[in-house]
Parts: structure tokens; C-alpha cells; sequence
């Protein structure tokens, strides 16, 4: 068994490849002590986030998943975060219905100079989603397994 | 002479708890607005006093099913080398399906000609089919939709099922059709039934008598056929449908599958899902060309496959059980009825005289040099006619 | 019906000119109506407008694109017809708009809540306040208010939005945008392990027929569907009940700051899954955020296909 089996969570981070990347980047050459649980998938841009995406991720088992971009007005394809943002806020909205709690969803902006910053998103969301504890994960084809497991753990 | 016995409605929910002691037993209840087959459980209770809004098809042919799992192992030597483990998992649970009516257990003898008989059995259904048994209601009476009584059936018609259950005064009157029903009886909640025998013909009577007059579907077969290339006419009967699946999910006779691998890194699962002639995936073929382009040409195949072609194949018989929930169903209303009828009462007015075996070509249309529409599939569905093969020699579609 | 004598007057003047006009007619059973193509002048006669015409008939008129379509519209209906516009997926001089002053139609699952078996309908009587049923030899009499679809209960658009014809007297609506998302504000005060379990137990009985996908006006992508597709592989084949949820939140998202709200999704579900609620979902936020709602200018752009510098309503969240 992992030794930190049952200690991490598992977050999904999608990260633009011109500011956010690099940011996380920056943090890692200055040796910025970080949390382990996120796990990064690096995009062109947070345009190219289909927010389904991250609706995915979380269906299919991630108790969290962070979105970082460039900031408004910086990006580098100019406009592709302006979209992302009404399209990643209109998510943050919807995910209650579903029964996900929309804390285990954040995105925001690091620049590629951020090393600081970044440091600072990634604990405090690792923080925020080890309050929420694990998502409830869909077991097996039918809903009534993991209806029952649920029943058992509240 | 066959057995029969009776129990009392009361002991039923016994009767189930018994059976599923062995045996998965599936039932319909109420879920959310929607009467569907589950798993029984006693305090969820039965509801038989409808007919369920889904069939229990997924008792015998799932939605989605196993065929294979694999795995790929890496050689640590030579990372190159991939050996793969494969694991065919054939079904094993046993199930009993109790409360369905007689369509929906003789939709599985359609099924059965296509899986079972001929030179190709396929081995996941007939583990299925082996494992499963059919506790069949005697319907009460027909609905504005069933047609039943047009299709070579009937409100108790036994064909299918394995017993066959008819309400009585207090209780059921059971009596076994098969072999496979012979074993569900050791129960001794069950009496002897024999003196149960005329008030159950009495309620057959009134269900027969019950039902609306049979549409007629007299020649259907060659009907169907001689309007094959007929484009306006089927698109106007298909003017409506939105192409989407619910006729045949629905239908206890359709049994198309798809076949995709579901791969999950290393490993993965070969899939058999429920396919349906109402989408156009259904026909795409890998060059991109697709012989059903339009809604028309799918619906055509719907209703010429169990009118015209399986028919044409299995002795007179017509793929449907007159069940109607193609058509309470529909989110548009379409009627398979009509279309049979309409295809049966059309009179070509350009055509002197229908041509008996080999539609050829509406004489009134040009001979496109590229083929579009209704025509295109013209070849394809003569091909498909002639074959008696049930398996698609690709893993591409079930069987026609 | 005045309205009805009128409207069909304005098809049979139409209809030269077109080739289809898309109303309603009788169905199977007295209580169920059915899409009816009139094509002759004899096909007007069957021509049936009440409380049972629930159909959204835009849905048709993508796949038309090119022909001279007439088609009749309830003033939901019409908004679809405006979105449709709005994307420039039909052409405005091809399509004539028949509207008329809608009253709203019946839910068929609150029928069948109250009646029970409506498998033998004798007759089925409409009038603004009753729906009268005959079922199996029963009576009985239902008060349209307990009948009345949702949406048509809070309705604030029961007159065509655009039209070319309009049939009968403008119907006047006091309803406000917050009484027609009450159901979504109270679904979502639930806890969170209750709504999501709330779901997998709807979504289970998905059958994949996707005739809500079908039904919907906005689907456009039909037969090339990301449900379906293999390259990108969106959703396994499997029946699994995270694939079917997936989906839903695929529709309602592919349909964001789209939705016309006319329920087609939900009504057309042959298993009763009330998904209507993720697209309600959908627009109550859209309107908050954005104040926007679709399909009722054929000139506005949909709020995600555009973006400000500056957002009114999107406040960044200090991290």
C-alpha cells in the first residue's frame, strides 16, 4: 500500500501552458514546498477547457479539480480566457444540482512569474478539498451499489 | 397433461423470496413514474397490473454486456514485446422473470431464431437463455395500443414463457409450459390448481374478448418489398420520427447490438451494448459512406424488417409482439400499425404492375449516377435478404 | 375553437406557397395528439390546436433547411424557432411562422399520475379549465391546473415571441422569472449526498435511447453526437451509470445560454427522468449572471459565444 494511501486525495489540476504551467513551474525551481495530492494536465490555453472536462473528472472519481489561466488580459492567445472564464463560472454555478459541492471546483489566474502565488493556490485548495474529505465515487455499472455505500457511510 | 397448481395472493411475495433464494429474481415496481423490471425486493413490492413501461429484455439481452476482459502485459525486458490475456466471460447467474406479460416473453422466440437456431449459436445468449425463466401474467385485457391478436398471439398466449399465471378468485392459477417451468413448482405454497381451470379459461375469454379488432397485415412480407424504392412514400411516413431509439430499446423483439472495446489503460472489456436502426451510427460504414443516410431509410428498415424480411426468412413469422410500447412510447406518436397498413393499401400509380421478387428501381426516378436517399440502400438491404447468415462477419451489428 | 378556425384559414392562404406546413393532429388515442404534416388542402381539416398538442414542432426544422416550411407555434415553441434563427441554423425567409395564443398543454405523467391506466381512452374532452377523460368507462373529470405542465404554469411567453400569422386573442401572463425556477431553488437547498444520489438512482434507468437528445430543437448535431462517437471518446458504450449521467450534463451543457426551456428533453424520456431540471438549472444562472435568456431576440448572441473585458456579475475569487 502507497504510504500515503488514505492520507492524499486525488486532485486534477488543468493548467495553461503559457502562464499557469509556468507558474507551477517557477514554484518548483524556487523549491516551493507544495502538497502532493494535485496532478497536472497542461492545455494550450483555459479556452481549451471544455468545462465538461472537469465535469468528467469528477464523475469519474476526482474529489477536486483546479483550473488555472493566465489572467484576464494577459492571455496569450489574447481572448481565450475571457471565455473560459463565463464558461468555468457558469460550471461553478451548476455543479450544486449535481450533488457536488461547488468547493471541490476553483479555477483563477497564475502568471508564469507567480512561483509564489501558485504555492499559495495549490495548499489552500489541497486545504479546501481535505475539509470536504472524499467524494462519493460511482461504483459499478448500477447505481445500487454505490447508493447502498453511501446509505453506509452517512 | 401439464401441471397446475394455484397460490394464493397472498403467499406470492413468499413465493418470490422462495424462488429467489436460487435464482436472481426480476420483477416490475413503480420507479419514479415508470413501471421496470428489478430485482426483487419485498419492500418495494410488485406492480403487475400494467404493462411494465420497459420489457424485461435485459433479463436475457442487457443493455450492455461482457464478452471478453483483457489485459495487456508488458515484457520488463523488452518493452516492445505485449503479451495479452484474454477472459470470456460467459454468464452464469440464473434468473427468473416474473410478472411480464405473454408479448414480452414471446419476443425471446424471436430472439431465438436468430441466436440460437441455424449453424452459428451465439454462446453468451444461450447461456442467458438456458438461465432464465418466464412467470408469465395473463393479461386482463388489452390496450388501445396492443395488437397482439394481429401478430399471431394473444392476452394468454404461453408461447415464450416457462409458467403461465392467470388471476383467479384469492390467488394465481399457474400452469407450466415447460420443462424449465416444471422446476419453479416444488414450492409448497402451491396447491393443486385443477379445480382453477374454468374460472382461468373464463378470464383468457374476456381478455381475448377484450381487445380492439386485430389490424390485418395480410401479405405485409411482399407489401413491403414492392414499396422498398418507393422514397416519398416512406418519407412521409417517416415525416415525424426524430430518429431517436426509444421504439427499439423498447421493443422486446429488437435484438441489434453494437460491439466496442472499452479500454481503461492496460486493460479492458470487449462490450456487446444494444444498437438500434434508428441512428445513423447504425449503418455508418469506415469509408464514411452510410447506405441509410436519411431518418426515412431507418424507419423503413424497422418496419420492413419485422414485416418483410425476417418473415420472409423464418416462415411467415413477424417480428413483432404486438406489445405497442413502439408506439405509447414514442415521444412523436409514430405508428407501426399505420405504416404496415399504408404500405399494405398503396397502389403505384406510375406502376402497371407491382414487380413480386425483384424491386427494381421506381421506372419514374432517373438512374442517378450518384446515389442518394432511399435508393442507396437499395442493394445493400437485397443483399442482406438473400443471406441467411445471422452473423455480421465484422464486429459491426446484430443480426438481421 | 375560434383560434383553430382562424389559424387554418391562414394555413389553407399559405399553404400554396409552401411546401409543408407543421401542426398537430390526432394521435392513437383521444389523449394523446401527434405532429401532423399538411401537405394538401385536405390535411388542414385534421388540424388539431388544445392543451394535447405538447409537441415542439422547431425540432423539425433544421433537418428542413431549404424547404418552405409553415409551421404552428405555442409561444414556447416560438422561441426555439427564434434561437434556431438567432445560430443561423434555418433561414427566416424559408420559415412561416404560424402563432397563436397558447393556453398551455398537459403533462401526460400527471395524467397518468391521477387516471392511473390510461391504456383504454374512450374520449378526452379539452376546455380551458377541465380536461375531461374517459378511461376503461371511468370518468374522470381533472382540473387542467393539476394537469398543466410546469412550464406552461409559469409561463411568461404564451404568445409567440415572432411570428408571420397570429390566430386568436393575445393571452396575457402575470407570471414572473423566479415563480418558474422555484422547483430548481428547492431541489438544490437538499444536501448534496441526497441530490447526487438523487441522480444515480434517476439516471440508472436510462435505456440510452436518447429521444430527449432528439427531441430537443437544439440538438442540431443529430447524427454526429459526441454520445456516439468513438474519436473523441466522450462516454463508453457500457450501460453505466456515470456514462447516462454524463450525457445529461453534456445535453444541458452543449445547451447553456441555448435552452429555450420548452421541456421536449423530459417529455420525450420514455422512462420519466426529469432532466428537465439541469437545464432549468442551466438558465436560472445564465439569467443571474448574464441576464439573458434565449431565444427571444433574433439579434442577440448567447452569452457564452462572447465575453467582456470586464464582468458585471463575475467576480473573481481572491486566492
Amino acid at each position: 500500500m502507497p504510504i500515503l494511501e488514505g492520507k492524499e486525495l486525488r486532485i486534477v489540476g488543468f493548467l495553461c501552458n503559457w502562464c499557469s504551467y509556468g507558474g507551477a513551474d517557477t514554484a518548483g525551481v524556487g523549491r516551493f514546498k507544495q502538497p502532493t495530492d494535485l496532478r497536472v494536465i497542461k492545455v494550450p490555453c483555459s479556452g481549451r477547457i471544455d468545462p465538461l472536462f472537469i465535469v468528467k473528472t469528477l464523475l469519474a472519481g476526482a474529489d477536486g479539480v483546479l483550473v488555472s489561466g493566465c489572467h484576464p488580459r494577459d492571455c496569450h492567445y489574447t481572448e481565450g480566457n475571457f471565455y473560459a472564464r463565463r464558461r468555468l463560472e457558469m460550471l461553478k454555478r451548476f455543479l450544486p444540482i449535481m450533488g457536488i459541492d461547488a468547493k471541490r471546483f476553483e479555477y483563477t489566474w497564475v502568471s508564469a512569474s507567480e512561483g509564489q502565488r501558485w504555492q499559495e493556490v495549490v495548499t489552500k485548495f489541497t486545504e479546501q478539498i481535505h475539509e470536504l474529505g472524499a467524494a462519493p465515487k460511482i461504483v459499478g455499472a448500477e447505481a445500487e451499489e454505490t447508493l447502498k455505500l453511501m446509505e453506509a457511510a452517512l | 397433461m401439464a401441471q397446475t397448481k394455484f397460490i394464493k395472493k397472498e403467499s406470492l411475495s413468499a413465493w418470490l423470496e422462495e424462488l429467489g433464494q436460487a435464482h436472481t429474481v426480476l420483477a416490475p415496481r413503480f420507479e419514479g413514474d415508470s413501471i421496470i423490471f428489478r430485482p426483487y425486493d419485498s419492500e418495494k413490492g410488485v406492480f403487475i397490473d400494467r404493462e411494465a413501461t420497459a420489457p424485461p429484455k435485459k433479463a436475457i439481452f442487457p443493455q450492455s454486456e461482457t464478452l471478453l476482459e483483457y489485459s495487456q502485459i508488458k515484457d520488463m525486458e523488452n518493452l516492445t514485446k505485449i503479451a495479452i490475456d484474454v477472459k470470456e466471460t460467459i454468464p452464469t447467474t440464473t434468473y427468473v422473470v416474473f410478472g411480464g406479460r405473454p408479448c414480452d416473453a414471446r419476443g425471446f422466440t424471436m430472439f431465438d431464431r436468430v441466436y440460437l437456431d441455424g449453424d452459428q449459436v451465439d454462446v453468451y445468449y444461450k447461456a442467458r437463455r438456458e438461465n432464465t425463466c418466464f412467470i408469465t401474467l395473463t393479461c386482463e385485457k388489452g390496450e388501445t395500443t396492443c395488437f397482439c391478436n394481429a401478430v399471431g398471439s394473444g392476452p394468454s398466449d404461453p408461447d415464450g414463457s416457462d409458467l403461465l399465471i392467470t388471476p383467479v378468485t384469492d390467488g394465481y392459477y399457474i400452469e407450466c409450459v415447460s420443462t424449465k417451468g416444471e422446476g419453479l413448482l416444488a414450492s409448497s405454497l402451491l396447491t393443486d390448481g385443477s379445480s382453477m381451470e374454468g374460472e382461468a379459461t373464463k378470464y383468457k375469454q374476456a381478455a381475448d374478448a377484450s381487445m380492439n379488432e386485430a389490424p390485418d397485415f395480410t401479405g405485409s412480407p411482399e407489401k413491403l418489398l414492392a414499396v422498398f424504392d418507393n422514397g416519398p412514400f416512406w418519407e412521409e411516413m417517416s415525416d415525424k420520427c426524430i430518429s431517436c431509439g426509444a421504439c427499439t430499446y423498447l421493443c422486446p423483439t429488437c435484438y441489434c447490438f453494437n460491439i466496442t472495446d472499452e479500454a481503461n489503460g492496460l486493460k479492458g472489456t470487449r462490450i456487446r451494448s444494444w444498437d438500434n436502426c434508428m441512428s445513423s451510427m447504425f449503418t455508418s460504414e469506415a469509408s464514411g459512406h452510410n447506405p441509410r443516410p436519411a431518418k426515412a431509410n431507418r424507419l423503413k428498415n424497422r418496419v420492413g424488417h419485422k414485416f418483410s424480411y425476417y418473415p420472409d426468412i423464418h416462415g411467415g413469422v413477424i417480428s413483432c409482439c404486438g406489445c405497442g410500447r413502439c408506439i405509447k412510447s414514442c415521444p412523436v406518436g409514430v405508428d407501426i400499425r399505420e405504416m404496415v397498413k399504408s404500405a399494405i393499401a398503396f397502389v403505384d400509380p406510375t406502376a402497371k404492375e407491382v414487380p413480386a421478387e425483384e424491386p427494381k428501381a421506381a421506372p419514374t426516378e432517373k438512374p442517378a449516377p450518384k446515389e442518394t436517399s432511399v435508393k442507396a440502400e437499395n442493394t445493400s438491404a437485397k443483399a442482406k435478404k438473400n443471406k441467411k447468415s445471422k452473423k455480421p462477419a465484422s464486429k459491426k451489428k446484430g443480426a438481421k | 375553437m375560434q383560434n383553430l378556425e382562424d389559424l387554418k384559414e391562414q394555413v389553407r392562404k399559405a399553404l400554396p406557397e409552401l411546401d409543408v406546413v407543421i401542426g398537430w393532429t390526432g394521435g392513437y388515442d383521444p389523449l394523446h395528439a401527434t405532429p401532423h404534416f399538411i401537405r394538401r388542402d385536405e390535411d388542414i381539416d385534421k388540424l388539431q390546436v388544445n392543451a394535447l398538442c405538447v409537441h415542439n414542432l422547431a425540432t423539425y426544422l433544421p433537418s428542413m433547411r431549404g424547404k418552405k416550411v409553415g409551421i404552428i407555434v405555442k409561444g414556447c415553441d416560438s422561441r426555439s424557432v427564434v434561437e434556431l434563427l438567432q445560430e443561423k441554423l434555418i433561414d427566416r425567409e424559408d420559415v412561416t411562422i404560424f402563432g397563436f395564443g397558447c393556453t398551455g398543454v398537459v403533462d401526460q405523467t400527471k395524467i397518468r399520475r391521477i387516471v392511473g391506466d390510461v391504456g383504454n381512452i374512450d374520449s378526452c374532452e379539452v376546455s380551458g379549465s377541465e380536461v375531461k377523460v374517459s378511461a376503461s368507462g371511468t370518468e374522470h373529470k381533472l382540473a387542467m391546473s393539476d394537469v398543466l405542465s410546469e412550464k406552461c404554469a409559469t409561463c411568461r411567453y404564451p404568445n409567440a415571441v415572432l411570428s408571420d400569422h397570429f390566430a386568436g386573442a393575445e393571452i396575457t401572463s402575470t407570471a414572473t422569472f423566479e415563480d418558474g425556477y422555484k422547483d430548481v431553488v428547492e431541489f438544490e437547498e437538499k444536501p448534496e449526498e441526497e441530490k447526487f444520489g438523487f441522480w444515480l438512482k434517476e439516471m440508472d434507468r436510462c435505456i440510452r435511447c436518447y429521444a430527449c437528445r432528439n427531441a430537443c430543437p437544439m440538438c442540431v448535431c443529430r447524427d454526429h453526437c459526441v454520445a456516439q462517437s468513438r474519436d473523441p471518446h466522450w462516454l463508453s458504450q457500457e450501460a453505466h451509470v456515470r456514462d447516462k449521467w454524463m450525457f445529461q450534463v453534456i445535453h444541458a451543457y452543449h445547451l447553456a445560454g441555448r435552452c429555450t426551456e420548452c421541456g421536449e428533453c423530459q417529455r420525450a424520456c420514455p422512462v420519466d427522468i426529469p432532466i428537465l431540471l439541469f437545464k432549468k438549472k442551466m438558465n436560472k444562472e445564465i439569467k443571474e449572471v448574464f441576464d439573458y435568456e434565449a431565444g427571444i431576440n433574433p439579434d442577440a448572441t448567447p452569452p457564452l459565444m462572447t465575453f467582456k473585458a470586464e464582468e458585471d456579475k463575475i467576480t473573481e475569487r481572491k486566492w
